[in-house]
């Protein structure tokens, strides 16, 4: 099976191999590897955690792609269409205005359906516009016929108080274009008011307003908006009109088959904004739904839907880390230029990893054990604090009398403190004046005085200290996961290298890559461990907290330390053998801790040092 | 789509010298070289009459983006003016004028300034751009008024 395999091979082949890997090691280890097995499962990661029995640690989610949104999407317009007797196009735009809250919009549209119809720009509004000068339109429709009968009311829009004012004194005389524009049917030439272009054979297009423009300048409109700006709301151009275009409207002007001068280039981009219109009314109900989320990678459409973390007190019990089930960055461009060993290295880095995000906070990464109020607390820590306070304790020292801290740039060790004239020794802290005659040099045993001084300041510095514990081990560990896939990369040619001289084949050498993956993933369950024990609060509970811990730890140091171990032809069936081995046992102590925790929250066994919402408040110690 | 901006700019340079409000002037600013620089527009607002702004001509520069009208002018007063919705620096903050809220391809330059007018002696106190007008309009009216009529006078045309 393996033999026929060629490492150099292209990366098309990637994907089968793994299917291939994963077949020979379920055969050859069994069921203690169906998890990890799945995990190179690619694309099928969410159906196999969601269909096996879940883990304390885990949550219950699903994958959906951009298709799979739409489809709900359209069974929400589908149902209001039922409700309404509205065209789907309606139904979209009413549900886009009431955020996509179905009971909300019906409740709203029974009380007042004129009303909701005005305000989501489907209809015009009864009383003349705001906008009543400029565009008055006297010949055309009914509907404005039959609402200009009430006088103006004074808008909201600064500009129609302004229009409204100045044109009682002005007479009433619109630029003559103006008054063409509406009549359609009239033979006089068309001029489109914002490009002013006046050829007879001008495309145009309106509204239900009637504010007709060119095809041109609306195409150039609805770019803009989509693209520049992200909106998917396009209201009409004219000045104070609400109505919105409806999704046909964007359509005919971003989809209608080019016209003979219509290079290639700009029916592309057209197709592209009608694409990201597409993405931008699926971003938008996911926004609405506080049941998906749009995963944050970059270039990524999928959405995962997450109901059980969908309320904020559910997040005090669950860490909901969930896949959209997409792989990589910008998955097109990543495969092709790239050997399929450069690949499977990047499978492990940035470029191949899993889209694992949590549901229920903006980390974009697996923060279990801890949840999500704490972990944000600790990176909020570590961005205010961590540099800053490593340079101060590298650095400085404090005035014993009055803690402000000092750098000592230069000159003797006798320091006067510039805010409070306390004259000390650099060297022992202690109060100069006990130097003596011995200025300049500090060979005095320690005395009480210096002791002390040294003790308000250690006592200071000791939350310092505490924090720079976790925060080291934390970094290390962010560190140490880094340098592991250096080394895997490493290993990887070595191994490739020890293919071509000897009979290894290419098999024997994944045993590397899934303990690898395992130390990784124990790395970032031991980041995480720490900055929950910083805010755990004293007691058995995080002594046994800290007692997995350890053990998690030891057990991902023994294996890194057998990963560096040097690879020789003859001790690889030893290395494979301890490694496998490890590799379950880190496997397992992972699973103890994220399991342990995880109940713990459902229990309510953890108690924190700090005031975290959603728990009681710290006892005073 | 770039040939929008400059024939569109023209366009309305015609219709303001076909007809504008009283009191009011706008033109394109002269380069160097006595060329006109059609992106770039000096223009004068009037106080309103029967208002603290009244006998004030106010000076401000329209800048036109390249993308203009799909994008609104800059409006800026020059110099600054002492008003809640005024920044410092003299640009005016007015939801017509943002791409994101009011601004439309439709509106014209007549329509612009006559909303800068309106918004004179109707500040919006939810959109304030300068702490200075804004506190004192809302804490000492009468004080406010004072400086909006000195304002007014120290700007009367020359």
């Amino acid at each position: 099976m393996g033999s026929d395999y060629d490492i150099s091979d292209d990366d098309a082949d990637y994907y089968d191999d793994e299917e291939m890997m994963d077949g020979t090691q379920d055969d050859e280890e069994g069921d203690d590897d169906t998890e990890s097995a799945d995990d190179m499962d690619y694309g099928d990661d969410f159906k196999v955690s969601t269909k096996a029995k879940r883990k304390p640690y885990e949550v219950e989610y699903e994958s959906l792609s951009q298709q799979a949104v739409e489809k709900l999407m359209q069974r929400d317009v589908d149902h209001i269409c039922g409700i309404f007797g509205v065209e789907p196009d309606t139904a979209s735009l009413l549900l886009r205005h009431s955020k996509w809250n179905k009971e909300k919009l019906i409740e709203n549209y029974m009380d007042n359906a004129n009303s909701v119809l005005v305000a989501a720009g489907v209809t015009l509004p009864e009383p003349a516009e705001t906008s009543a000068r400029t565009h008055n339109i006297t010949s055309s429709s009914q509907q404005q016929s039959s609402a200009s009968r009430r006088p103006a009311t004074r808008g909201s829009k600064l500009l129609g108080l302004a229009s409204s004012s100045k044109s009682g004194v002005k007479s009433p005389s619109p630029p003559k274009a103006l008054s063409r524009t509406p009549s359609r049917k009239t033979d006089e030439p068309f001029v489109c008011t914002i490009c002013f272009n006046d050829a007879p054979d001008l495309q145009t297009l309106a509204l239900d307003c009637e504010h007709m423009f060119c095809t041109d300048c609306w195409t150039d409109y609805v770019m803009a908006k989509v693209r520049d700006e992200s909106e998917h709301s396009i209201r009409c151009m004219a000045e104070g009109c609400a109505l919105v275009a409806p999704d046909q409207f964007v359509r005919t002007i971003l989809l209608a088959p080019a016209g003979p001068d219509t290079s290639e280039e700009e029916q592309a981009a057209k197709e592209k904004t009608w694409d990201r219109l597409q993405e931008l009314f699926v971003r938008h109900f996911v926004a609405c739904n506080t049941n998906l989320k749009f995963c944050p990678y970059p270039s990524c459409t999928n959405t995962v839907s997450c109901p059980s973390a969908a309320s904020k007190s559910s997040l005090t019990t669950v860490v909901p880390i969930v896949s959209c089930g997409a792989r990589g960055i910008g998955a097109q461009d990543s495969a092709s230029s790239m050997s399929s060993s450069q690949q499977f290295v990047n499978g492990l880095g940035l470029k191949g990893k899993e889209h694992k995000f949590c549901f229920g906070c903006p980390i974009e990464s697996d923060h279990r054990p801890v949840i999500c109020s704490v972990a944000k607390m600790w990176m909020k820590k570590c961005r205010d604090d961590s540099e800053t306070a490593n340079w101060i304790k590298s650095n400085t020292k404090e005035c014993s009398q009055c803690q402000s801290t000092i750098e000592k740039n230069g000159g003797c060790n006798h320091m006067t403190c510039k805010k409070c004239k306390h004259e000390f020794c650099w060297v022992c802290m202690g109060p100069w004046s006990e130097h003596g005659t011995a200025w300049y040099s500090c060979n005095r045993y320690d005395e009480k005085t210096g002791v002390d001084a040294r003790d308000a300041q250690s006592k200071s510095r000791a939350s310092l200290e505490r924090y720079l514990h976790y925060y080291n081990r934390w970094a290390n560990h962010e560190q140490s996961a880094k340098l592991a896939l250096d080394l895997y990369a490493k290993t990887e040619k070595k191994m490739e290298e020890m293919q071509i001289t000897s009979a290894l084949t290419w098999i024997e050498v994944q045993f590397m890559k899934k303990a690898v993956e395992e130390v990784d993933k124990c790395r970032m369950t031991l980041k995480w461990t720490y900055a929950m024990a910083y805010y755990l609060a004293k007691g058995n509970e995080k002594d046994l907290f800290e007692d997995n811990q350890r053990d998690l730890e030891k057990a991902v140091e023994d294996l890194s330390e057998l990963l560096e171990s040097p690879i020789e032809a003859e001790n690889i069936p030893t290395l494979r053998q301890q490694v496998t081995n490890k590799t379950v046992y880190v496997q397992k102590r992972n699973e103890i801790v994220l399991e342990d925790t995880a109940v713990g929250f459902l229990e309510g066994r953890w108690k924190w040092n700090v005031s975290v919402e959603g728990f009681d408040a710290p006892e005073e110690a | 789509m770039s040939g929008i901006c400059r024939t569109r700019l023209a366009e309305e340079r015609k219709q303001w010298r076909k007809d504008h409000p009283f009191g009011f002037y706008a033109k394109p600013t002269k380069a160097a070289d006595g060329s006109m620089n059609l992106m770039e527009w000096e223009v004068g607002i009037p106080g309103k009459p029967k208002t603290a702004w009244e006998g004030g001509l106010f000076k401000l520069v329209m800048n036109f983006p390249e993308d203009y009208p799909s994008k609104p002018p800059k409006c800026k007063f020059s110099p600054p003016l002492f008003h809640p919705n005024v920044y410092p620096s003299g640009t005016v903050c007015l939801s017509i004028l943002d791409e994101e809220k009011s601004w439309k391809p439709a509106i014209t330059i007549k329509q612009i300034l006559l909303g800068i007018q309106d918004l004179l002696d109707n500040p919006n106190v939810n959109d304030p751009a300068q702490s200075d007008a804004y506190t004192m309009f809302k804490n000492d009216k009468t004080a406010y008024e004072r400086r909006i009529k000195q304002q007014a006078r120290d700007n009367i045309p020359k």
